[in-house]
């Protein structure tokens, strides 16, 4: 149970890096472009100054609330993300320092996961030997789809050939955990192109593969956060790439992944997650289990088990209030105790392969809706332990039906 | 407030269009007279309802005493008597008139004059008014003061020497007005010395001095403390306050035959103190009661819901609340398997359904969901079982226990440029109406009658009038007869399920392209289901109309950027949001604003 939960050390850390060669149109993140992130007029300078400042900050803070690190209250981190934006256009030896800094201040745990995000691009990709030997154990491949035309029109830099590069250049270096991002249910990509580009991303031998429907958010934001406007381009490429889209294609695309990737050798984990065994991605698996993970980095998010608290999105406020030495302002949502934290608690364990303990469910009140969920289709008995439910492929497909029905 | 004798007194109404300036030439006369302070003078004073204002409309009567110094030097007491000026609410009109001697009819200079404001005047001179024409915004560069003056004399024999050129935009021509108020229209004769007899043409609930009534006094004396009684509902009592509107109220001492002013009764129920009863003494009363008015009846049926089921209650409290202010419109509960609890409500006309319904929501927070507006239906039973009187589609018998039924019809007058003859005669024979005839009004504008269902009226044939002529045409509509026609009941069922608040009564010959309408209406309305969803139109057994909304295939949120659970638990509260305002029908939910949007459009 939740209620009266305790704030907990923090067992990852999220860190944003929100530089990108150009935007993407369809891309949500929190991001900078062009001059912004390169050449004479570049934020990254100050960024780092601050980013390295944020994490003395939040550290502290660490320190005090659940005592100083090595401490038995106060574990090293299991895992470290740097994501993005393009964390991978760090310059080396400023990501050397940034995890060293980490490292000194929030400890890493023997074997501790340190993902990197990468664009394909042969200028985006980075030193990945250099990252490797600064403590990058997995790389996470922003690849999206393997067709030309279809890479174009998201307007992206890369081309497949360049996945293809970068997959072979991080083997070299040693990277330990290779994953690589898709895309379905792309604007005019017909189902046997999209196939094709899955089984492509199959040959090229990661060992993870991250597939979610392309979700466009049009108009307005009507969540209220605090977030970067889309810029207009963006908007109306927004407009023309949704009518382009096709409820019933993404369907049957996300369909053959449940049966192309476990042919493949590719375990499914969570709802838009495949790994081999022994890759599935541990930090993002701490979200899922709803651990305590830190934040650093503007409009990053961070959980301690009891309170979600954010950075503000804005580049400006985030670096003026660390160059002052104070923490960047942001928000937070009061205490998720009772029945709220434990839905949420279910609905994030519902993404995941291993589902719930159906009597606990139950128990807490989700009866109505675990009863739903099978009448309907979308929760089965999970396989192997007849004491718990999971997610059928219907129930992966429509989740949020049955979510929206928990939330 | 000095006392004026009853030979200064004059009682008057400004009849008007809407658009043509009443409001404008209200607020005019008050600042004129120094009636309401510069500083606090907003436009539209007397349209104190926020729903006035926004629409520029009069919906509810208003009274105002302006104090007015003539060229002669005496102070005189103009009594001005707001009115509506749509046909909704017509009943509104009538009685205000009867508390009247004289009418300001104001016709816009450019536009002319319209089938309201003909019926509003050829009312006024039933009554034995005094109109006194006044032709507004003569400034604008359209404005065709010759032409209209014409039209005035040809439809209404009223001659063009006794016209009024006025802007009341700019001033012009009110000085005129007023002084034409005071020359024109005969003072109020009755006698003081008679037993009291006050006419009650309007009345509203005040929480502190119970039911207001807004009387014109015809004859005797009514002091503060003197104990009244109400001749018609038999209702006693004391009155706590008397006074005249300035346009809020101004207490007084006594109000003498002759005078328009205000009885706050302290009595609790709109009930005891109908609008149109007579006002009497109880020491010395009155041998015989005013003639009254006719009770309006409503025309225009339709259920109200309240969104979500616990504001059931509060929508009952509202409406008797409500109920206290406008007594024209009738409830009673009902309820609907779609829709949950609600009222079968009804009103005078469609802008006052629209209007109730406003008010409810604003005034009293609620949100309301309305059922396709219908009309009252008489069934004849057959094997001599007699007549039935429906006004819900829901009520009417299966066929095979019906002889006849038979629908109102109204005469409808449309004046509109001749230009639009023909559109105006086709949209009206469409609407199953018959020509009646034409007469022009001048040589550029006519007026044409028509006999039409009052059924067909309600859908949508003001709204199709408006725009087939750019706005130019005008309509104005009394009951007639009732006529048999060959009705039957339309059904659309949802997976199966008929969905109650979307029958409807109507022609036979209609049935097949509103029943396909709707199905495709719907089917783009309902979001898609975790199942296929039927979508069908039915005449008793038989189905006329199909559509299915697919199956959802997918329903997944976007990548979690960098551990943002917040914005994805917010999308997902909206989704839940959105699952809660549904309506079940049978196992398929169907939100709320799906009935809107199919119960708002045309059934064409």
């Amino acid at each position: 149970m939740i209620v009266g939960a305790q704030p907990a050390p923090p067992r990852g850390l999220y860190l944003h890096v929100p530089f990108c060669r150009s935007l993407c149109p369809y891309c949500d993140f929190v991001v900078v472009a062009g001059a912004a992130a390169f050449g004479p007029r570049s934020r990254m300078g100050g960024y780092l100054n601050a980013i390295e400042k944020e994490i003395d900050l939040r550290a502290t803070l660490a320190d005090k609330t659940f005592g100083t690190l090595g401490s038995a209250s106060r574990q090293p981190l299991e895992t470290l993300y740097l994501g993005g934006g393009t964390p991978s256009l760090l310059p080396t030896e400023r990501l050397a320092a940034l995890i060293e800094r980490v490292r000194d201040r929030f400890g890493l745990a023997p074997g501790a996961e340190v993902t990197l995000e990468a664009n394909p691009g042969a200028d985006e990709r980075g030193d990945l030997r250099g990252s490797v030997q600064a403590g990058v154990t997995r790389l996470s491949i922003g690849a999206q789809v393997l067709d030309t035309s279809a890479l174009r029109t998201l307007g992206r830099r890369h081309t497949p050939d360049d996945v293809v590069a970068t997959v072979a250049a991080a083997r070299s270096a040693g990277v330990t955990s290779l994953s690589v991002d898709l895309l379905a249910d792309l604007p005019d990509l017909p189902f046997d192109a999209w196939a094709a580009s899955l089984d492509r991303a199959i040959a090229l031998g990661v060992d993870h593969l991250s597939v979610y429907a392309l979700t466009l958010s049009l108009g307005p934001d009507e969540t209220g956060d605090d977030r970067l406007a889309t810029p207009a381009g963006a908007v109306a490429w927004r407009e023309r790439a949704a009518a382009a889209q096709d409820e019933e294609r993404g369907a049957q695309e996300l369909e053959h992944l449940n049966s192309r990737l476990p042919a493949a050798g590719y375990d499914w984990y969570e709802i838009s997650n495949w790994a081999t065994p022994g890759h599935a991605s541990r930090h993002n698996t701490l979200y899922w289990e709803r651990a305590s993970v830190a934040a650093v980095g503007p409009g990053a998010h961070a959980f301690d088990g009891v309170t979600r608290r954010w950075n503000s999105a804005n580049l400006d406020a985030w670096e003026a209030a660390l160059q002052q030495g104070e923490l960047p302002p942001g928000g937070e949502l009061a205490a998720e105790s009772g029945t709220a934290g434990v839905a949420e608690g279910l609905v994030l364990a519902l993404r995941m392969a291993r589902g719930v303990e159906r009597d606990a469910a139950v128990r807490d009140g989700f009866g109505d809706a675990i009863a739903w969920g099978e009448s309907n289709g979308l929760l089965t008995q999970h396989p192997t332990d007849a004491t718990r439910v999971q997610l059928t492929l219907r129930g992966r497909l429509l989740s949020n039906e049955l979510f929206a029905r928990i939330a | 407030m000095s006392t004026i004798p009853q030979s200064r007194l004059r009682n008057f109404s400004i009849i008007a269009h809407i658009d043509h300036g009443k409001s404008t030439l209200a607020d005019r006369l008050l600042e004129a007279t120094n009636t309401v302070e510069a500083r606090l003078m907003t436009s539209q004073v007397l349209d104190s309802m926020d729903l006035e204002r926004e629409k520029g409309i009069t919906i509810k009567a208003r009274a105002v005493r302006l104090d007015y110094v003539a060229k002669d030097g005496l102070t005189y007491g103009l009594n001005l008597i707001d009115t509506p000026g749509h046909v909704d609410f017509a009943y509104e009109v009538s009685r205000s008139l009867q508390a009247c001697d004289g009418a300001i009819l104001v016709v816009d200079a450019s536009q002319g004059i319209e089938a309201q404001t003909l019926a509003n005047v050829h009312l006024a001179m039933k009554l034995g008014l005094v109109i006194i024409p006044v032709l507004n915004k003569i400034d604008l560069p359209a404005a065709e003061p010759e032409m209209v003056m014409s039209e005035l004399e040809e439809s209404l024999a009223i001659p063009r020497e006794e016209v009024i050129l006025a802007s009341a935009k700019s001033g012009i021509g009110i000085s005129e007005i007023l002084e034409a108020l005071v020359a024109r229209i005969p003072a109020p004769n009755g006698a003081l010395d008679a037993p009291l007899r006050a006419l009650v043409f309007d009345s509203h609930y005040d929480t502190y001095k119970g039911v207001v009534n807004y009387i014109r006094v015809q004859e005797g004396r009514l002091k503060t403390g003197d104990p009244i009684l109400m001749m018609g509902s038999g209702a006693a009592c004391v009155p706590v306050e008397l006074g005249y509107f300035r346009p809020q109220h101004v207490p007084v001492q006594e109000l003498v035959a002759g005078e328009v002013g205000y009885i706050a009764t302290g009595l609790k129920s709109v009930r005891d103190a109908r609008v149109g009863d007579t006002v009497t003494s109880q020491t010395s009363p009155a041998a015989e009661p005013l003639p009254g008015y006719q009770v309006a009846l409503p025309l225009v049926f339709a259920g109200l819901y309240p969104l979500s089921g616990e504001d059931y209650p509060a929508l009952r409290e509202a409406l008797e609340k409500l109920h206290l202010n406008d007594a024209s419109f009738t409830f009673e509960a009902e309820s609907s398997a779609a829709l949950g609890f609600g009222f079968r409500c009804g009103f005078l006309g469609l802008l006052h359904m629209e209007i109730v319904q406003e008010r409810l929501e604003r005034e009293f927070n609620l949100q309301l969901i309305a059922s396709a507006p219908s009309c009252k239906y008489q069934v004849m039973l057959n094997g001599g079982k007699g007549e039935l009187l429906i006004n819900n589609p829901a009520q009417l018998p299966s066929p095979n226990h019906i002889d006849e039924i038979r629908e109102p019809w109204v005469s409808a007058s449309v004046v509109t440029p001749a230009t639009y003859i023909g559109t105006i005669m086709e949209l009206s024979t469409d609407k199953r109406g018959i020509f009646d005839g034409m007469e022009y009004l001048d040589e550029k504008r006519v007026v044409m009658r028509f006999q039409i269902p009052l059924a067909e009226l309600i859908v949508d044939y003001f709204d199709q009038l408006k725009s087939r002529t750019q706005g130019y045409a005008s309509l104005d509509y009394v009951e007639s007869e009732y006529r048999v026609a060959p009705l039957v009941k339309l059904d659309i069922l949802v997976n199966g399920e008929p969905v109650d608040a979307l029958s409807t009564i109507i022609h036979r010959d209609r049935a097949q392209g509103s029943g396909r309408n709707l199905a495709s209406k719907l089917k783009e309305l309902i979001p898609r289901q975790m199942f296929e969803v039927p979508i069908q139109a039915a005449i008793g057994g038989t189905i006329i109309a199909r559509e299915t909304v697919k199956a959802v295939r997918k329903n997944v949120l976007a990548k979690c950027y960098g551990g943002d659970i917040t914005r994805k638990k917010k999308l997902l509260e909206k989704q839940k949001e959105g699952k809660e305002r549904m309506k079940r029908v049978g196992s398929v939910e169907i939100p709320q604003e799906a009935f809107l949007a199919v119960l708002r459009t045309d059934a064409d």
